[in-house]
């Protein structure tokens, strides 16, 4: 345990040592002002019957910059060490190799979950500075920030393993945002075809953009949890035995 | 301390390592030779448990390398080649992170952290962050690493690779020094550094070992050890001919210096002591002889030998 956590810290301070953290959550913070202040421009113009959490992640820019923070997060993690030769060092040393990939996950997952403080806040400071009642109730927050979570535990372990196939940072990257956009396009199948295909409760079943829809409007559903919770699950079992591969190949 | 048995690694189509075996004793300095891409970086690789061996076995301090492959990483100190580090960490910081993986804490991972920056002369730029430092003190770094947990072996791969003349020296002190504690197998292909800190060298080349021995035994079973130089003022054919009728004397060569004196070089068979005869020769035929020696051979001739592709 204390192994796992000097490489957790290690991997933290590489995110917040750095002026890379701080600009991503610069970034973060902006674009969810920015989904805000929008809606609520919205919300003078036309009354809606949907809550503000609803509309601000049905917003349009939501999947645009949200998919984008997990390459950034997460496309330095291997390839970088892969790249400098230090994940020599690290892989000769006595640890163990879910030790290392649990760390970098868990470290990338931390921070990822810091980029969502400020939308928090957000949401804080509209009920604290307008002397209208809250346009939401709690179970909208509850709900938003369990589904980004959970499609945060999923993606940061996508990135992972990208990061973990290559030794080019560039390569991680795109590879990560290229099977982010395939699983984002697979939920829209039944947007384009409708439902007759024979597949569609699966389609439906893994639609993220679905999830989002439902648990912002404060519905939690657990198959929801199972499915992001055991997709994490295995794509970080992929990631280590990727990682162990080397020590196994003939 | 190591014992290697017939240990292989392919990569794909590529046989790099070719069933070695060897050995090295508890306090042995081990000199691991051979020419670039010979196979050596794998051997270590394979050693320290970054890569698999495709076949063959090997046990450090009695742990196999593949099945126990976290104790054997427990008690070794490995320096990869190129010494990779974390540039973004200060010295101090490096050492303390690296100190920890290997499971120390508190006050005995600050002694140790205090000794091993002493022994490696870091104590100066502790603070500096490891991307300012030069190639020379990174490599002390590196080999500060592979210090810290007092390892019983340490393995390292071309430690004095890209130095210059001072760091290498440097470098090479610091090594015989840690010498007298520790096992170490060190890779190199910088052959004076080898006759000066190993008590045994292991050459391999494509893959297989070529000798082991130590550095004294093989020079002395070298063939190029029986050369003898000669300087007269006789003709060049005279010489040759002349020469070449002694006893033990395999080969003449010549080559006119400058003023009209020819060079002689006799190769003879090894373990034989010629000197005595030519000098015998040029008294008796009244040539005029100004000097006359035998080459001792070096390491590197010893390296040429068994490893030139001719």
């Amino acid at each position: 345990m204390r192994i796992f956590r000097t490489l957790f810290f290690k991997e933290l301070k590489s995110y917040f040592l750095s002026p890379f953290g701080w600009l991503i959550i610069a970034f973060a913070a902006l674009m969810q002002g920015l989904s805000l202040s929008t809606t609520i421009k919205g919300f003078m113009d036309v009354p809606r019957t949907e809550s503000l959490v609803y509309v601000v992640f049905q917003a349009p820019t939501f999947w645009f910059y949200f998919l984008f923070l997990f390459p950034v997060l997460t496309m330095r993690l291997f390839s970088e060490e892969n790249r400098s030769g230090t994940l020599e060092g690290l892989l000769t040393a006595p640890v163990k190799t879910w030790q290392v990939v649990l760390s970098k996950y868990s470290a990338a997952y931390v921070t990822y979950l810091l980029l969502w403080i400020p939308a928090i806040i957000h949401f804080k400071l509209f009920t604290t500075l307008t002397s209208v009642p809250p346009p939401f109730t709690s179970a909208e927050i509850y709900g938003a920030l369990l589904i980004i979570a959970l499609m945060g535990a999923l993606f940061i372990a996508i990135g992972c393993l990208a990061s973990c196939l290559t030794s080019s940072q560039i390569i991680a990257g795109v590879l990560c945002i290229g099977l982010l956009f395939v699983h984002f396009l697979l939920g829209l199948v039944t947007y384009f075809w409708g439902d007759q295909i024979a597949a569609a409760p699966l389609f439906h079943f893994i639609s993220s953009r679905e999830h989002l829809d439902l648990f912002t409007r404060g519905l939690i559903d657990t198959r929801s949890i199972v499915y992001y919770l055991t997709m994490t699950g295995f794509v970080l079992i992929l990631t280590h035995h990727l990682l162990d591969f080397r020590r196994w190949k003939p | 301390m190591i014992e290697i048995a017939s240990l292989s690694k392919r990569y794909g189509r590529h046989l790099a390592v070719d069933e070695i075996s060897f050995e090295v004793a508890k306090g042995e300095v081990v000199g691991f030779l051979g020419p670039n891409g010979a196979g050596k970086s794998t051997t270590l690789k394979m050693l320290t448990g970054f890569l698999p061996p495709t076949a063959g076995a090997a046990r450090i301090g009695g742990y196999d390398i593949f099945r126990e492959s976290l104790e054997v990483r427990k008690h070794i100190g490995y320096m990869p080649e190129n010494v990779p580090l974390y540039t973004e960490m200060r010295v101090k910081e490096y050492l303390k992170f690296r100190g920890a993986l290997r499971g120390m804490k508190g006050s005995h991972l600050r002694t140790r952290m205090g000794e091993v920056m002493e022994t490696a002369g870091l104590t100066h730029v502790r603070r500096k962050m490891i991307k300012t430092l030069s190639k020379g003190y990174r490599q002390r770094v590196g080999l500060a690493d592979a210090l810290i947990h007092e390892p019983d072996l340490l393995i390292l791969d071309e430690p004095t690779n890209g130095l210059d003349p001072n760091q290498i020296r440097a470098i090479r002190s610091l090594i015989q020094r840690l010498g007298e504690k520790h096992t170490i197998l060190l890779s190199t292909h910088i052959l004076s550094e080898v006759e000066m800190t190993c008590n045994k060298v292991v050459i391999i080349d494509e893959g297989k070992v070529k000798a082991a021995d130590t550095p004294a035994n093989l020079i002395k079973n070298m063939r190029r050890a029986g050369r003898i130089t000669v300087e007269m003022k006789i003709s060049a054919e005279e010489g040759e001919t002349m020469l070449a009728n002694l006893e033990n004397v395999k080969k003449v060569t010549s080559k006119p210096l400058r003023d009209d004196w020819n060079r002689f070089a006799v190769f003879v068979e090894p373990k034989t002591d010629t000197r005595l005869r030519i000098s015998n020769l040029a008294r008796e035929k009244n040539w005029p002889l100004r000097s006359l020696m035998r080459k001792s051979a070096t390491l590197e001739e010893v390296f040429v030998e068994l490893t030139r592709k001719d």
